[in-house]
């Protein structure tokens, strides 16, 4: 898979994170994963069409969601991993894919994103739609979220 | 057709009168006037318009305060902007606050009827694709499962889901795009998916991975015909599915996004499959 692929979504993040209140925004290694992923926290799908198709998948973890649902409501404290923060920690996936998409415009590759779907639990084996995954560690304000990336 | 009901909201009785003018020789019912916020709320609450026309610079409140309260009554309502006043920074607030379309003063007929149209007929699109995604994706689940297994399926209890829901131990989801973007999803037990895989092979998989792959292909197949069906229902849908996506683990939660979907169970020869489907509503193209 083209390593093209990976800036619009380091570009992205480096944009939207500092937007919603985040302070330092970090990159960690970028490395290459077969296609069987498994993860315990929560997990964030989003679908991607046009001139590459696929789909992200963001995983953070259960404490780190309602941090990040957190500093999204202004600092707003989350006890609970309830609607209010699912529904914050979904918008975070939509802005950063769409913002992505903005960057893949850039070097002329026009996407279009869809809706995120939120799932959580434990050891969830994630089958992606391609048989190489690019995996971009980040880092916001020492919150790890990954971004799990498959074109076909 | 029922005319559109519109509500114009602005402070001088110069542009009302003007506004009024053109909506009515376009066919469209003026059913309310308002020129403050406490105005708004009222006349938002007894006459429930479709449309409503939006100055920006109001006494006492703006265009965007007065968008927000309308949304609060009933975020159906479209709102468009018509102000002197338009520049990139108060679009993009505009936008921010979900309206609809902007039109710049001195109004054109011609600029502010398109922009009406072009609302309109994007809110008429949503009501379509509300309307029948339903029965599409479950034509084409039942579809899919007799052309696939030679099997038919029933379906039971079918409800606006709202609320998280635990996997059975399969979920399958593919993203959709197009004029709206959305979501399928396909949840059932891993036994039947075990069942439904071995119909499909004429033999038992060897594996789990042969299961997910086979039920990931069935699940692809299902979204893409409800997709081809519904744009030939109508063009301007151009609906197309993302690649799926596929898990399994202990107790998965799958969340109830911010727009409504709809759940149908169907009992299949094989075990119960669940169909989650639905449409987020978006303002289309901006103009």
């Amino acid at each position: 898979m083209d390593v093209k692929y990976i800036n619009p979504f380091i570009e992205a993040f480096y944009t939207v994170m500092p937007q919603l209140g985040f302070q330092k925004v970090e990159k960690q290694g970028v490395s290459l994963k077969d296609q069987n992923l498994s993860y315990t926290g929560v997990i964030l799908t989003v679908g991607i069409v046009g001139e590459i198709k696929g789909n992200v998948v963001y995983f953070l973890g259960h404490e780190e969601a309602k941090k990040v649902a957190s500093v999204m409501m202004m600092g707003m404290p989350v006890e609970e991993f309830d609607e209010m923060s699912q529904s914050a920690v979904s918008e975070l996936a939509n802005m950063l894919t769409a913002n992505a998409a903005t960057y893949f415009e850039k070097i002329g590759l026009t996407v279009d994103i869809s809706t995120p779907t939120l799932l959580y639990g434990n050891h969830v084996t994630v089958k992606m739609s391609s048989n190489q995954v690019l995996c971009i560690p980040l880092v916001a304000d020492d919150i790890p979220i990954e971004v799990n990336i498959a074109f076909s | 057709m029922a005319a559109i009901r519109v509500v114009i909201v602005d402070d001088s009785p110069f542009s009302i009168a003007f506004i009024r003018g053109i909506l009515e020789r376009n066919g469209l019912e003026v059913v309310g006037e308002a020129g403050d916020l406490d105005e708004v709320k009222q006349v938002i609450n007894e006459t429930r318009p479709q449309l409503v026309t939006m100055d920006m610079t109001l006494p006492g409140t703006d265009g965007l305060e007065c968008t927000r309260a309308i949304h609060e009554i009933d975020d159906k309502i479209k709102v468009i902007v018509i102000s002197s006043m338009m520049d990139d920074e108060i679009v993009n607030e505009a936008k921010a606050n979900k309206v609809s379309g902007y039109v710049q003063k001195p109004i054109d007929e011609d600029a502010l009827m398109t922009a009406i149209n072009r609302v309109m007929a994007s809110n008429e699109l949503y009501q379509f694709l509300s309307e029948e995604h339903t029965r599409i994706f479950k034509e084409a689940l039942l579809d899919g499962t007799n052309k696939m297994t030679k099997t038919l399926l029933n379906f039971k209890e079918e409800s606006t889901c709202d609320h998280e829901f635990e996997s059975k131990g399969l979920s399958i989801i593919v993203g959709i795009i197009g004029k709206f973007s959305g979501r399928m999803l396909i949840d059932l037990k891993m036994d039947t998916a075990f069942k439904m895989t071995t119909a499909i092979m004429k033999k038992e998989p060897k594996n789990n991975d042969e299961v997910i792959a086979v039920l990931g292909e069935f699940t692809n197949i299902v979204s893409g015909n409800a997709c081809s069906i519904l744009n030939r229902m109508n063009k301007a849908l151009g609906l197309r599915v993302a690649p799926p996506t596929i898990m399994h683990g202990e107790s998965v939660h799958i969340t109830a996004p911010d727009f409504p979907t709809t759940t149908v169970q169907a009992e299949t020869e094989y075990g119960d499959i669940l169909l989650n489907v639905g449409f987020q509503r978006g303002d289309g193209q901006w103009m």
